[in-house]
């Protein structure tokens, strides 16, 4: 096994030597196609991001929240408004007594330490696993065979009616994609107006600070490759909750 | 007669498309819906223009810096802990790709949609080696298991009706299932659901890349994209050399214009931007991370005036929704891997070889609506005049092809050897037809058998239903907008006369 490893990495380490060169060569053919030495320095981009007349577009929070739920509503989400976390801890009890839910995972994330899934759902027939929470699990099994993933928004954008979820070493890709139903809860201060408003974080984080996994879900998973016949829950979820909290 | 007039330009292809009354109605009520939820969706927005311009220029400042900003994305994604890799041809990419499969000993590669794939034939080659390739797009599974290829480029079986597809799933199942489209995808979710988990290899395409990050993002609705990089242990993704944008905030401009473009949605369901692997703290994503950038022709337009713009296409599909063509001919009838408008230019561009494709772009009636459904304004009606002339120049209207020309133009000048052709035909492919599908690779079917299944001519052919057809037609253009109806008659006035381009 020790061999096998070690020759897989020589080869990587070939191809990266060969990539390396046809790298330059690759270059050095476009700048010839088009007619002009190679650019080395960063040109000045004049046209980078949204109109200038969309980058000071933002509504006030009631129209954010309106405009948010409109939109995922009509992508076949759900949406409640919820006063405090203690709400949403409720809300999705009874969503797991309403739906039978057996298997519950969530992120390891400080919010949702601090919710107290765990003692709302005892005596429901319904465990909570933590994501990640033990190195020896195969947690992306267990993501597998959830009936609800529970997860917090590190934004969302109300034009599109989107949330958006990074991923670490807490907060697996596969709590917001594997489980049947999933929540997602959205701490109202999170509720921007447009998406340039949460992509030009990334920008300015720069790649060093970016987790392998950005994700944008605008509602529940969905096809019409049948016939033009909307059919929801191909894949990821079928069920959708934004929890607006605030 | 001027539609026939059109259609006789594509030969053989576009007539097998034309038999086949249930494509015809598909594509026509499908791609009526994608266009009119895109002008819902651009009205609804707002500024289109503005925003249609505003992407055209980032593509073309891209495109025109791209020795810089493909190989700052090269770096970066390398720091990342990408393995990059670059292919000049489609034999390299194939190659890299294979390799990569043979040394992770890979039984099943889980693909989600990409182009590149489908210019490769990679699945082809994949299983040439013993390794399965399962598509997991449910379109593209679909069209997997009837051994055919894409006929349009966001909803790849448009041409299948769900009696077809429960057939067909239903002899993957082992078991009946109703021909009820929830039922058939609840069939499809439970049997990828087992791919995913047991596939060595997720293979993605790649809708943009960001140089500045070296991130790859990823437009998809139905969550396969997501399950292809985040459950397998290694992910290859195939890119074409120009999916580049400078920034994240460039994002936003190509996520405001391609899924209103394509499905009139605000944006696609999941949108993702996957920067290197796993980390090592991470408890799901790959462990190793190729991404292939390929050439294979799209570097021929770079420094060409006439059509260096054709890069800038982000694979929207509006052209083909708005093309009065495709809408009626359906995409297989293109005859490449790229079908509507944006195929007709794009398959001769990438091949360099005018002479051979060219009757693809006499596919079209000049309109424009391809320009204006296009959310980067690339002038796709002007790049097919160029296309006709160039043929021209090139002394590609060789003696074979007129002669084919000629042949063609004079069965179809005829009602009556039209029908007996067709009969001809009817009674000839009794011979070849398996399966209902054709799969012989002699003759003339040879370059068009080799990697998808001729149909075969239905009992009741194009030219017996020629008057609900017509129609149909002229209703359609009804609705056109009064600008390009009136192009599109002075077009056809043009050709009743005798004028245009002597074609048909």
């Amino acid at each position: 096994m020790a061999n096998q490893a070690e020759s897989h990495d020589e080869w990587l380490k070939q191809l990266a030597e060969d990539s390396k060169r046809k790298q330059e060569s690759f270059m050095n053919g476009i700048a010839q196609k088009l007619k002009r030495p190679r650019v080395m320095e960063a040109p000045k981009h004049p046209f980078r991001g949204a109109p200038d007349f969309w980058q000071s577009f933002e509504w006030p929070l009631e129209e954010r929240m309106d405009r948010f739920e409109e939109n995922f509503k009509s992508a076949g989400g759900h949406v409640a408004r919820l006063s405090d976390m203690d709400a949403a801890k409720q809300f999705i009890a009874e969503k797991a007594v309403s739906l039978s839910a057996r298997y519950v995972i969530r992120q390891n994330q400080p919010e949702l330490n601090e919710l107290g899934l765990e003692e709302a759902l005892q005596g429901t027939g319904a465990s909570v696993r933590v994501w990640n929470s033990d190195a020896d699990e195969n947690w992306k099994a267990r993501a597998a065979e959830a009936d609800f993933g529970v997860v917090v928004a590190d934004y969302a954008a109300a034009y599109t009616g989107s949330v958006t979820v990074l991923s670490s070493k807490d907060k697996g890709r596969s709590v917001s994609l594997l489980p049947t139903v999933m929540f997602v809860l959205i701490p109202l201060e999170r509720l921007k107006t447009r998406l340039g408003e949460i992509l030009i974080h990334f920008d300015e984080a720069g790649r060093e600070q970016l987790p392998a996994g950005i994700h944008f879900i605008s509602g529940p998973s969905r096809s019409a490759d049948i016939e033009n016949d909307l059919t929801i829950g191909v894949h990821g979820p079928g069920v959708v909750y934004a929890l607006l909290i605030g | 007669m001027s539609t026939a007039g059109a259609a006789s330009t594509v030969k053989e292809r576009a007539d097998l498309a034309l038999n086949d009354e249930f494509l015809r109605k598909a594509v026509k009520f499908t791609t009526e819906r994608l266009r009119n939820g895109k002008k819902q969706a651009s009205d609804e927005h707002g500024n289109w223009d503005d925003w249609r311009e505003r992407g055209r220029q980032i593509r073309l400042h891209t495109i025109a810096h791209l020795d810089y900003y493909l190989n700052l994305f090269a770096d970066q994604a390398r720091a990342n802990g990408v393995h990059v890799h670059f292919a000049e041809t489609s034999a390299e990419a194939v190659k890299l790709s294979l390799e990569i499969a043979q040394r992770k000993q890979a039984k099943s590669v889980v693909k989600s949609k990409s182009m590149v794939t489908e210019e490769l034939h990679l699945n082809h080659e994949l299983e040439s080696i013993g390794v399965e390739a399962i598509e997991t797009d449910l379109g593209e599974y679909i069209i997997q298991l009837a051994g055919e290829t894409p006929s349009h480029i966001i909803i790849p079986a448009i041409h299948k009706n769900r009696y077809q597809v429960a057939d067909l799933l239903s002899k993957e199942a082992g078991e009946t299932l109703a021909p009820d489209t929830s039922i058939l995808a609840g069939f499809v979710r439970k049997k990828l659901r087992e791919k995913f988990l047991e596939a060595d290899i997720g293979m993605t395409g790649c809708n943009f890349a960001i140089a500045e990050t070296g991130s790859m993002v990823l437009f998809e609705n139905e969550g396969n994209a997501r399950m292809v990089t985040t459950v397998p242990k290694t992910q290859i993704t195939l890119m074409g050399m120009e999916r580049i944008i400078p920034s994240w905030s460039d994002l936003e401009v190509m996520a405001t214009l391609l899924p209103r473009s394509a499905t009139g949605q605000k944006l696609t369901v999941y949108m993702s931007g996957i920067t290197g692997p796993r980390r090592d703290v991470d408890a799901d994503g790959p462990d190793e991370m190729h991404i292939i950038i390929v050439d294979n022709g799209r570097s021929l337009q770079l420094g060409d005036p006439e059509f260096q713009e054709l890069l800038n296409c982000i694979r929207c599909g509006a052209c083909l929704n708005a093309c009065p063509v495709y809408r009626h001919i359906g995409g297989h009838a293109y005859g490449g891997t790229y079908s509507g408008p944006i195929g007709a230019v794009l398959t001769p561009a990438l091949n360099k070889n005018v002479g051979e494709w060219d009757d693809i772009a006499n596919a079209s009636s000049l309109c424009g609506a391809c320009y204006e459904a296009c959310p980067v304004k690339i002038p796709l009606h002007e790049m097919l005049i160029y296309l006709r002339r160039r043929k021209l120049e090139q002394g590609h209207g060789n003696a074979a092809e007129s002669l084919g020309m000629k042949g063609f133009a004079a069965v179809m000048g005829s009602a009556r050897r039209y029908s007996t052709l067709v009969k001809l035909g009817k009674l000839g492919q009794k011979l070849v037809v398996r399966d209902g599908g054709i799969r012989l690779k002699l003759g003339p079917l040879k370059g068009w058998n080799t990697y998808r299944v001729t149909p075969s001519l239905p009992k009741k052919s194009f030219r017996d239903q020629w008057g609900t057809l017509e129609q149909e037609l002229r209703h359609g253009l009804q609705e056109l907008d009064p600008a390009v109806k009136s192009r599109m008659e002075a077009i056809m006035r043009d050709r009743d006369s005798g004028g245009g381009n002597g074609h048909g």
